[in-house]
């Protein structure tokens, strides 16, 4: 009985869309959970999400890369960076980043609210629904909205590791994009994730080395006439 | 024959505006409500025929000056409406001919009985009105009876405000009203209201205007302040009628418009849908706040003129979308919200006028246990206040339901994007039911239930019983509404679908009665009555340990801050330098007034600064207007040469 | 009004009422274990109804007729309630009994006279309950109409009878949005049954409470029927949630066997639903009453997110 419904692509579908809905949900708790740990957690769960969403692809489609795409994932932003970002939070002790720009939670939820249906309009202007199956279009939708709640992330938090968090965020709204749209190269999913750990090495130096807001960063940079923002 | 109806119902309520000026008793100010509750029968039997028959009715043509007649029809929407004057004023009359009589003078309690009369009979015209020239004349008169009634104690500062801004904000009405009727004489060559078969392009500026002029009538937002101002002012009987029918009447006028139109355009549907959620949301929020009980029914007329729009939105939406079943439920749940709203709010209004005469003040901080001082008035509340609340099997609800309905078969629009935006506006529709049940429970609640907080609610009294009776046919209009609400409908030929709450309501009070046999003789007969309430310990209860109104409202006040924009400022002064001993300051809570202080005082500043340096320009030489005219000729005379 | 109507008022009601005290003391059970106690017998609460049944009722002088209908028409609500959930089997319901607009408002009419009973008698706690659970229903009430607009979205109909005879027809899901749609559902019961994140069934303590805080004043008899709406009402609203994600058993033709299939069915997945319930509370804490509306803008753009995914896929 199992066998059959695994084999039944519709039945496949069904159970991409509603991991779908929960990677966005991890993005909107990106948006509003205060304890970094848990925010780590999430994101972790983001990215297994993903991994499913591979899989299940790859089942349907049986396109290879899908496969190679998952592995990569799973080692690096399920197990690795969430390893070196847990080991920044006990460097610096933080477990926690209360304070927001511009946005408080409920408003960036209604406001991501707002982002998934411009997404939705502004790719319905690009591809005709007669070109691209349902999936596939969705699939493309979440993808961007998912990229555009990740930079929402970065500006509406205030300490460096979440917003290194928001930033991983939209590289997994990229890869969404990429898997159901683009047909990304796998070298290029290789570079990015590269990308990502010299991102949170970098991260953890600026993090640690330093201190644990942007603002005080550049508190610090002007103090030391390395950078004169204020221009004296 | 049945034109004869409305002659008498004009006699009569003619008659009741002379007769109180005329002989100034008491006997006459009688005689004049008891005119004007013959009327409302008259109308009454009048209505009900129009909308059940569904014939329409076309008195002769009465011509004032050659070219400009005022002719009266009655189709079924006046007749809906005309039903909706009638219903509320026989309650009114009655309530108001023992109410009136609390007015401080003579000369203001004939004028307080004459002016409603005058109101009521230009509201009734309005509605009536077959073109243009005969609804503005009545609006006109309606708009400046009732401001004289909010005028009526001309002594407070407050009341003038009230009146001052009323009146700004009604001519302003007026004008937008005028351009949108004039636009449409200059497309039709035409006063009459007729079908409108034109394309949509051309009627695009006679729709803003008149939704704007209708709107501010209405009390939409953000033309919605002058209301919270008005009602307060106005006699409670008054605050029933303005709120109740006036602000219908505005409905009837923008439907009357807009059912005309054979092509409307989709934006306009959008349009007065989030117009009408938006003001739902923001009318009830405000409302909840609010600690002035005249005041609070102001805001709520707010959401529920919002409610009606958005059923009315809904209608234009479905019907362009070709679902018609989905159109006519939503525009039926919209009229009969509409009727349902004035029969509730006007008992509201007239039960808060009890209890304001009772009392002697509005602050409902200063109410409380009322409903052993006046438990009939308490009744009659609660009926109303369940009503609003929207809860089955009562009217409000219906109505609500009929929206709520529309709204979930919206699956079948074609169209992903307009299905996101009713499901945007149908949570906010959702939102405003809920936290209208919240603002009622408070209200009610407040007022009425636990021990008085002051003195002047320790003493109340229940009211005579001529404001007990009018209260209370209302009650039971707004009660047969509500549980035959399928069964009129039906009646009227609309088959909506919708659940028979006469069945609900009878197995409501069927499984009440089983369940209060079923647990009666269980235990000892006897009941306990006089413990006190427990309060830690404390014995000797006091009022000072209630919940108050701005206690209750304290929790949606924080949720909802960014909406109320309060600031809060403090200043503190302290007695050394190191800022460790505290020696005094100030803390202020500074609610930002935002439709007032940034868009309406920022609009009349730039209408004061224009209108200075236009009276420049008049100086009052002669040889000022003299050279004025001189150069009017001149470019006259050049731009006929040139560019005609 | 026909005969299989009748027959299932008196069945359906019956049934909800028995056995909804035993999935109370079930959750009860299985938090006790979740904190190392033994906790109260699965029977402890028809034992207190009984106790409480059989007390005098005690009034405030302060308090009004309120106080005294509210408990007899709430229980009043929630049986009418009770009718338009289908448990047993799927009768013939003339028209209306069933309508998923109507049953959200009767629960609005349990809420909105509890909430009066608790300003009834003048205590600051019942003040305070009230305000609070006015306030904070009103802010998920969007999120309910949502989900049960997705429901009405995704089965074409506002009938909850409808509804259950489609989900009863087929052996999975019809969608993937009626998965979601569950997880919402699971939500609202948290919320409407007062239970932890939201307010905290077991405290008598000013600082948690919402529900309790209102019914402080309640005794004897008409403490039991409170007791008994608030146990119909957490199960009717679980009965949903099966009915619509699991509801395999539910027949809609009206046999003696399919009857009693029905009923051991439901007994079984309401009382893993009430475990489940129980681990859920037990595993996180109560939140701060003003933390609570961005709980509820989370569910809500679940909700949203849901419904949205139905209409563009």
């Amino acid at each position: 009985m199992i066998s059959s419904f695994i084999a039944n692509p519709a039945f496949l579908e069904d159970i991409i869309r509603i991991l779908f809905v929960f990677v966005l949900i991890t993005a909107a708790f990106t948006l509003s959970t205060r304890n970094i740990a848990s925010l780590l957690t999430v994101y972790a769960v983001q990215s297994l999400l993903m991994v499913l969403i591979a899989i299940f692809l790859y089942m349907i489609e049986g396109n290879k890369t899908l496969i190679a795409i998952a592995a990569l994932t799973l080692v690096s932003k399920v197990l690795l960076i969430p390893l070196f970002i847990d080991l920044i939070g006990e460097k610096i002790k933080i477990s926690r980043d209360l304070k927001f720009n511009y946005l408080e939670p409920t408003a960036s939820l209604i406001v991501s609210m707002g982002l998934i249906l411009l997404a939705y309009v502004f790719l319905s202007g690009f591809f005709s629904e007669l070109i691209m199956s349902k999936l596939f279009f969705m699939g493309a939708v979440i993808g961007l909205s998912l990229t555009l709640m990740g930079m929402l992330v970065i500006f509406s938090r205030r300490k460096v590791i979440t917003k290194a968090i928001g930033y991983l965020t939209m590289e997994n709204g990229v890869l969404l994009f990429g898997i159901f749209v683009a047909d990304l190269p796998f070298i290029i999913e290789i570079l990015i994730v590269i990308d990502l750990m010299i991102l949170v090495l970098l991260t953890t130096i600026l993090a640690i080395g330093l201190d644990s807001t942007i603002e005080e960063y550049h508190q610090r940079l002007q103090t030391l006439k390395i950078w004169s923002g204020s221009g004296d | 024959m049945l034109e004869a109806f409305i002659y008498i119902a004009v006699i009569a309520l003619i008659t009741g505006t002379v007769l109180p000026l005329l002989y100034s008793s008491k006997k006459s100010r009688k005689a004049s409500f008891g005119l004007s509750f013959v009327s409302s029968i008259f109308l009454l039997v009048f209505a009900g025929t129009i909308l059940y028959t569904g014939e329409e009715s076309v008195f002769p043509a009465i011509r004032f000056i050659p070219g400009l007649d005022f002719t009266l029809t009655a189709d079924r929407l006046s007749g809906g409406f005309i039903l909706l004057i009638a219903a509320v004023v026989s309650g009114v009359s009655i309530y108001s001919v023992e109410y009136v009589e609390h007015a401080k003078s003579e000369a203001r309690k004939d004028l307080q009985a004459a002016l409603t009369n005058l109101f009521i009979l230009a509201m009734m015209m309005v509605v009536l009105a077959g073109n243009m020239v005969c609804f503005l004349v009545f609006w006109e008169i309606m708009s400046l009876s009732s401001l004289m009634l909010v005028l009526h104690d001309y002594f407070s500062e407050e009341n003038k405000k009230a009146g001052l801004f009323y009146f700004i904000m009604t001519s302003l009405s007026t004008a937008f009203l005028f351009m949108g009727f004039i636009s449409l004489f200059k497309l039709t060559g035409s006063a009459e209201f007729g079908s409108l078969n034109y394309p949509a392009s051309d009627l695009t500026l006679p729709f803003l205007c008149l939704f704007t002029g209708f709107g501010i009538k209405a009390g939409l937002v953000p033309f919605h302040k002058w209301l919270p101002y008005a009602h307060p002012a106005a006699p409670s009987s008054i605050s029933a009628l303005m709120s109740g029918v006036m602000l219908k009447v505005a409905i009837y006028g923008f439907l009357r418009f807009l059912l005309s139109i054979s092509t409307p355009e989709l934006w306009w549907g959008t349009l007065i849908l989030i117009a009408g959620s938006l003001s739902a949301v923001l009318g009830v929020i405000y409302a909840v706040k609010e600690s002035d009980i005249k005041r609070l029914l102001a805001y709520s007329s707010i959401e529920n003129i919002g409610i009606i729009f958005t059923g009315i939105g809904l209608y234009l939406i479905f019907k362009l979308e070709g679902v018609e079943s989905l159109a006519l439920l939503s525009l039926a749940g919209a009229c009969f919200h509409a009727f349902n709203h004035a029969l509730f709010k006007s008992l509201l209004f007239l039960g808060a006028g009890s209890v304001v005469h009772a009392t002697g003040t509005r602050n409902i901080e200063a109410f409380g246990g009322l409903i052993k001082r006046m438990p009939h008035t308490t009744t009659l509340f609660l009926i109303a206040s369940v009503s609003i609340a929207g809860l089955p099997p009562t009217s409000g609800f219906v109505s609500e339901m009929m929206l709520f309905q529309a709204y979930f078969y919206s699956s079948a629009l074609p169209d992903p994007l307009l299905k996101v935006l009713l499901i945007i506006t149908l949570s906010v529709l959702a939102l405003t039911s809920a936290l209208a049940a919240a603002l009622f429970v408070k209200l009610f609640g407040i007022t009425f239930l636990a021990l008085p907080r002051t003195r002047c609610a320790q003493e109340a009294t229940e009211v005579p019983k001529p404001m007990l009776l009018g209260e209370a046919m209302l009650a039971i209009f707004c009660i047969l509404s509500g549980l035959f609400s399928s069964r009129i409908l039906a009646l009227l030929d609309f088959d909506l679908g919708i659940p028979d709450m006469l069945l609900l309501g009878l197995i409501l009070v069927g499984t009440c009665g089983l369940v209060r046999i079923a647990v009666r003789n269980s235990g000892p007969s006897k009941t306990r009555t006089s413990k006190e309430t427990w309060g830690c310990g404390i014995l000797d209860q006091l009022p000072t340990m209630e919940y108050t109104s701005a206690g209750f409202s304290e929790p949606l006040v924080v949720i909802f801050k960014k909406i109320y924009r309060t600031e809060i400022s403090s200043t503190r002064t302290y007695s050394d330098t190191k800022e460790s001993i505290f020696n005094s300051g100030t803390a202020k809570i500074h609610l930002i007034k935002f439709f007032q202080e940034r868009l309406y005082l920022p609009v009349a500043y730039a209408v004061s600064l224009i209108s200075s340096q236009v009276s420049r320009m008049q100086n009052g030489k002669l040889d000022t207007y003299v050279l004025y005219v001189f150069i009017a000729v001149l470019t006259l005379m050049t731009f006929t040469r040139y560019f005609a | 009004m026909n005969a299989s109507f009748l027959l299932f008022t008196l069945l359906n009601t019956g049934f909800i009422l028995l056995v909804s005290p035993l999935f109370m003391s079930l959750i009860k059970k299985v938090k006790a274990y979740a904190q190392g106690r033994k906790g109260p017998s699965l029977l402890q609460n028809y034992l207190d109804l009984r106790k409480l049944i059989q007390k005098e009722v005690v009034y405030s002088p302060n308090s009004s007729g309120i106080m005294r209908v509210t408990p007899y028409l709430n229980l009043a609500v929630l049986l009418l309630a009770s009718l338009f959930v289908p448990v047993v089997f799927i009768p013939d319901a003339p028209a209306g009994i069933g309508n998923i607009i109507v049953f959200l408002y009767l629960l609005a009419i349990e809420r909105f006279f509890t909430a009066l009973c608790g300003l009834d008698a003048g205590s600051s706690f019942g003040g305070m309950g009230s305000s609070r659970l006015m306030s904070l229903s009103a802010v998920i009430e969007p999120t309910m109409v949502i989900a049960f607009a997705a429901l009405a979205y995704v089965l074409r109909t506002v009938n909850f009878h409808e509804m259950f005879a489609i989900t009863a027809g087929s052996t999975i899901p019809e969608s993937p949005t009626l998965t979601l749609i569950s997880i919402s559902l699971f939500i609202i019961i948290i919320v409407e049954t007062g239970r932890i994140p939201v307010d905290n069934p077991a405290t008598h303590l000013e600082l948690t409470m919402m529900n309790e805080a209102m019914i402080l004043e309640q005794s004897g008899k008409n403490l039991a029927l409170i007791e008994l709406t608030h146990a119909v009402k957490q199960t009717i609203l679980m009965a949903i949630l099966i009915n619509v994600l699991v509801p395999w058993g539910l027949v809609t033709k009206l046999t003696f066997a399919g009857l009693a299939v029905s009923c051991l069915y439901f007994l079984l997945k309401a009382s893993l639903l009430a475990g489940l319930i129980g681990l859920f509370e037990s595993s996180i804490a109560k939140m701060r009453l003003f933390r609570l509306p961005s709980f509820y803008m989370m569910a809500f753009f679940f909700s949203a997110l849901t419904i949205l995914m139905e209409v563009f896929a």
